[in-house]
């Protein structure tokens, strides 16, 4: 029997988890920081919010238009997906004219914004890559008794249906 | 030869949206090439259009290199961050297909090899942490950038390592090496995102580290927010087109001819015993 059905449901002792140590990391650099200013924080989350949302439904449109194909309900989804990516990129673009005043800056800053997102997304799959592939190094590593199924040979599609009657 | 008009040429690739923005936007056309059928002409242009995207990016990087824009500021990074990145991976792959591996068996030995490439990796940023970095990295745009890779980079080593140990102890059996490892690596991932943030590094000071923290990762995290919503969204989109779609129509009952043809290829291919 598997480990995790004696244990209950893992997904809540890993949120917790994942939770616990966000704060604490926060509370190690407010600790060293001496606080920090909550709603620049709540303007940043606000902003890295939307301008996420607009690039990743255009990087979705350009997926779809690149494999769009005669079978496909197109017009739901790439029309929805323009709408999506243009309602973020100039919710964006607007407030960030509010915030820096002038049409140009408000482009300055959704380059930063995209080129820091893109930026952390590589950060996250290198070190994604590098913890699960190491563990899958340790996982993989164990050996096992041999498994009867797999010594089976193949009949290459030669087979015989005995029916009952 | 037009010596102008190459110039010219070279001018328009210095535009961040031309040798930046649209690269990355066909690398993004290219992955919609490669979703297609095998036999659809788009198969044949993924090759082009990678080629293209990567070319424009190179001679993006080249020409204007040195200069303070954001985007050859993240070139830059991840120009440097690509060897221990690169490490890391190989390492990785080394040590899983050196081990009891089904497919691509590599010889045992290499596997103490793997897994100290994979390390080698980890020290590699952590020694560029404490080294003076390059010009590209050490002040203004480029520093910030950087400084947001590691602390996102340290900050992804702590909670899936954590989370990875956590899955060793509840799901495997017996895992308690495994588990012992991955809370080493987290170890290591807090030891130097502590000592970052209570002592700074070679050429930033514990304010800067701090600042950009306060500054860029609340950012990402809304990013990584917005752009699950985003997924989120196209789900809805495809859902909604494919609830709108109408039904199939009714499929005509197979014919004599048909029947016999199903028939005679069902008894070619199958040899049915009869008990009794």
């Amino acid at each position: 029997m598997m480990a995790a059905e004696d244990q209950g449901p893992w997904w809540r002792i890993i949120a917790v988890m994942i939770i616990l140590i966000f704060i604490g990391m926060n509370l190690i650099v407010w600790q060293y920081s001496g606080g920090a200013n909550f709603s620049e924080i709540l303007d940043d989350l606000m902003m890295g919010f939307i301008l996420a949302f607009g690039i990743t439904t255009l990087v979705l449109l350009m997926v779809s238009v690149g494999s769009i194909h005669r079978h496909m309900h197109w017009r739901e989804q790439i029309v929805g997906l323009v709408l999506f990516s243009a309602l973020g990129i100039s919710l964006s673009s607007w407030l960030y004219e509010g915030d820096m005043g002038s049409t140009d800056n408000a482009i300055y800053e959704i380059r930063l914004g995209g080129a820091m997102l893109f930026n952390a997304l590589t950060a996250v799959l290198a070190a994604s890559g590098l913890v699960l592939g190491l563990l899958l190094a340790l996982i993989t590593g164990r050996h096992h008794t041999n498994d009867e199924l797999l010594e089976l040979e193949s009949t290459q599609g030669d087979v015989s249906l005995q029916i009952p009657e | 030869m037009n010596l102008n008009a190459n110039q010219g040429s070279m001018e328009g690739i210095s535009n961040a949206w031309l040798g930046f923005w649209l690269p990355l936007g066909l690398i993004c056309i290219t992955i919609g090439f490669s979703l297609t059928d095998r036999k659809d002409f788009r198969q044949r242009l993924i090759g082009l259009t990678l080629l293209l995207a990567i070319t424009m990016l190179v001679l993006y990087g080249i020409e204007t290199s040195g200069s303070d824009a954001s985007e050859i500021a993240l070139l830059a990074v991840l120009f440097d961050m690509t060897p221990p990145v690169s490490l890391m991976a190989i390492g990785a792959l080394v040590a899983t297909f050196s081990g009891p591996s089904p497919v691509g068996q590599l010889p045992r030995g290499l596997r103490p090899m793997g897994f100290l490439l994979a390390i080698s990796g980890l020290i590699w940023i952590g020694w560029m942490l404490v080294e003076d970095p390059p010009g590209a990295r050490s002040d203004g745009i480029g520093e910030k950038i950087w400084a947001t890779w590691v602390l996102v980079f340290l900050s992804c080593i702590v909670i899936t390592s954590t989370v990875s140990a956590a899955f060793c102890v509840m799901m495997g059996e017996k895992r308690n090496r495994e588990a012992l490892a991955m809370s080493s690596l987290a170890l290591i991932g807090g030891g130097i995102f502590i000592r970052i943030m209570g002592q700074g590094s070679t050429d930033l000071s514990t304010l800067g580290w701090h600042d950009i923290y306060w500054d860029q990762i609340p950012f990402i995290i809304g990013g990584i927010a917005g752009s699950t919503f985003g997924v989120m969204g196209f789900i809805w989109l495809v859902y909604i087109a494919e609830k709108r779609a109408p039904d199939p129509d009714v499929v005509a009952p197979l014919t004599l001819e048909e029947k016999a043809r199903v028939r005679e290829l069902l008894e070619k291919n199958l040899t049915i015993k009869e008990e009794g």
